[in-house]
């Protein structure tokens, strides 16, 4: 008797298995767009489009009316929670680590997990990656999935990859329409089998050697329930309940009380975690300016942690205060020896923010060169003129001031408060996003967003009752 | 007044138009692409022209076979592309590179956008990860950045970048509508003179500061889409 190897609709079904509420997906072209066909709506995954679209579930109502595309150009809609980028931006979110899973189709795939994606025999030796590379590089897991076999028969699972590859030793499982294999340093693991296979027969149809899983078993289909997970926080001590000392936090606010979570920065407060570094603008310097303070009252900034003995270290642009007879508390904390400062240019620390946000390890830029700023620093001269190398900057934490989000931390802003706060967002471990208002998926304009949810993790509400001063 | 950077004619708006030079598309689809402009660049006289543009899988219809014309009318030198046509089909790129006409250079998205957002930003080149192990690291300088290993990619400039967005103000702001975004901000500033072809032209104030997607800072002409 024939054995049926499993649908498309199957193989998707066994895919989704792999994804929880929360998590994000990026995917290929091919059968893992039906994955956005044919997940649960409710089941709180997060689809990303090479096109740029994060969070759309697939087909088209006819009109067209969003004007979004999935990988293959197909119309797909945004769902609500929904947020568009362009295309840079989305490599960076790609290259910068901050999508769970890729999923891609490709043509071969070798023990190894590293998989050819276009190069067919239809491309006739052009080797055209569109975007495989950067699907499969900064994803935590990339999943491939594929016929086991290609039409003439022959194993699409093998040693080694005939032609070039676009992801090296990128894919972590592959689910097939007769099997599910794991990769690991030692080979490839058969795990799972379509219901009525044998070992032996999924091993009689691979061009590899297999080790079999001693609990192999066989494939379900069936998708899990889970609810979509909401990022909300009750408080702003719950939202920084685990910063442990020593940590690196970014906060925002560029000079003034503008863009600055203060909410946050009582709670850190609160909190009390010891020898932070903090990134930022200025190091504080709202609280001896002033900046429209009402008279007898100081504002919240970064002094109030340096004034609580929290922090050991500054990486920031402006950390003194304009007035020599008004000193900013990092300023007397640094001439006591209590801290220690590393000075980066204005437009250098945003382009190090990006840069560790972006997946991007370093850049030469000609800020600083021929200053103190380039001192000690690697330099080349390109076209004649002298540029700095400048590493990316991450953090443990960024607390970020919003004006909106809703509550799968997608963010707005609002004027000049955006400053910092957009290019820190991506580059921490861990953000923190303090806004006026939260909003159910879908009252955001998806164009308008200017944070993905993506590179949120908590949103808390600032108090109604809450003040920047004190 | 402030001054006006709205064209009336499409082909007017490429008055400077000349050999040699680089010139990006945005888009992935005929909807996304600035179908006029690079129809009426047909009608330039420019050769030797290098174009940047990405295909899509899915990406047909008439762009294409602008990009085609463009090619077989004999003004294409050289194509940037991730991917340069969409494999499988008919396409005029790749019968002149398959018969040595033109040259292809193949560069994957992400190092595509990268290289033109460095471009744009006045940034000297990055270390990124991506093109690791594959054939994209051939000859280029690697680097050990706290631990891990990156490869240097150049910035690319161009002389005219040619993109489509939804609405402009007489300054040049510019928003999109869905997927049009893709790849027009970054080209936008990677250009000399950056081009843009609208659906709608409004006046000062009427587009929503916070919404703007590309500043007009970028944008030296824009034009109206003939429907």
């Amino acid at each position: 008797m024939a054995l049926n190897k499993l649908t498309v609709n199957e193989i998707v079904g066994r895919t989704l298995r792999e994804f929880h509420s929360g998590q994000t997906i990026v995917l290929g072209t091919g059968i893992p767009e039906q994955l956005a066909v044919l997940s649960d709506p409710a089941a709180g995954f997060q689809f990303i489009s090479e096109n740029g679209v994060n969070g759309y579930i697939s087909g088209s109502d006819g009109t067209d009316d969003f004007g979004l595309l999935n990988s293959t150009n197909g119309t797909v809609l945004g769902c609500p929670g929904s947020s568009v980028v362009s295309t840079e931006e989305l490599a960076a979110m790609l290259r910068g680590g901050h999508v769970d899973f890729a999923v891609v189709e490709p043509s071969q795939i070798d023990i190894n997990g590293s998989f050819t994606h276009w190069t067919t025999d239809k491309s006739n030796g052009i080797f055209a990656p569109g975007s495989a590379l950067d699907l499969t590089h900064g994803c935590k897991r990339t999943i491939a999935i594929m016929p086991h076999q290609n039409s003439q028969g022959d194993s699409n699972i093998v040693q080694k990859c005939d032609g070039m590859v676009d992801g090296v030793s990128s894919v972590s499982m592959i689910v097939t329409d007769i099997a599910v294999l794991t990769v690991s340093d030692d080979g490839l693991k058969l795990d799972e089998v379509a219901p009525g296979w044998s070992v032996e027969d999924v091993r009689a149809m691979t061009g590899a050697p297999l080790m079999i899983n001693e609990n192999v078993k066989e494939i379900e289909f069936s998708q899990l329930a889970e609810s979509i997970k909401s990022k909300v926080c009750e408080s702003g001590l719950d939202a920084v309940r685990d910063i442990v000392d020593g940590s690196a936090v970014m906060i925002d606010g560029f000079a003034g009380p503008g863009g600055m979570a203060h909410y946050l920065l009582v709670a850190l407060r609160d909190h009390g975690a010891k020898e932070l570094t903090i990134i930022s603008n200025t190091a504080g310097i709202a609280r001896v300016v002033n900046f429209g303070t009402p008279p007898g009252r100081l504002a919240i900034d970064h002094s109030i942690l340096i004034e609580n003995n929290q922090v050991r270290k500054a990486i920031a642009s402006y950390p003194v205060s304009p007035s020599a007879s008004r000193p900013s508390a990092f300023e007397i904390a640094y001439k006591q020896g209590d801290v220690e400062l590393e000075l980066v240019p204005q437009g250098t620390l945003a382009e190090r923010l990006r840069a560790g946000g972006a997946g991007i390890g370093a850049f030469y830029t000609p800020t600083g060169a021929g200053t103190r700023i380039g001192e000690g620093k690697d330099s080349k001269i390109i076209d004649g003129k002298e540029f700095l190398l400048e590493t990316g900057i991450r953090a443990d934490y960024a607390l970020i001031r919003g004006y909106k989000a809703d509550t799968l931390g997608n963010v707005i802003y609002k004027g000049t408060s955006r400053n910092f706060n957009s290019v820190m967002a991506p580059a921490a471990n861990i953000t923190i996003v303090e806004v006026d208002e939260i909003v159910e998926p879908g009252e955001l304009d998806p164009e308008s967003i200017v944070t993905p949810g993506i590179y949120v993790n908590r949103v808390v509400k600032r108090p109604e009752d809450f003040s920047g001063y004190e | 007044m402030s001054p006006t950077k709205v064209y009336t004619s499409l082909m007017d708006t490429l008055f400077d138009m000349r050999d040699k030079v680089t010139v990006l598309i945005s888009g992935v689809n005929s909807g996304s692409m600035p179908s006029g402009l690079i129809n009426a660049l047909k009608d330039c006289n420019a050769k030797e022209l290098t174009l940047v543009y990405s295909a899509d899988v899915g990406g047909r219809g008439e762009a294409y076979r602008v990009i085609d014309s463009l090619v077989e009318l004999g003004m294409v030198s050289r194509v940037i592309s991730p991917m340069p046509f969409v494999l499988g089909e008919e396409s005029a790129v790749r019968k002149a590179w398959e018969s040595g006409d033109i040259e292809i250079d193949i560069q994957p998205m992400g190092i595509l956008s990268e290289r033109l957002r460095s471009g744009g930003a006045g940034i000297g080149g990055v270390f990124l990860p991506t093109s690791l192990g594959t054939r994209f690291e051939e000859n280029k300088e690697k680097r050990l950045i706290e631990g891990k290993e990156y490869v240097f990619e150049r910035p690319l400039n161009a002389d005219f970048a040619l993109i489509k967005a939804q609405k402009s103000d007489t300054l040049g702001n510019l928003t999109y509508k869905g997927f049009g975004r893709n790849w027009g901000p970054v080209m936008a500033m990677a250009s000399s003179v950056c081009i843009a072809e609208v659906d709608e032209i409004c006046e000062l104030g009427e587009l929503d500061p916070e919404k703007v997607i590309t500043q007009g800072i970028f944008v030296n002409r824009v034009v109206r889409a003939e429907s």
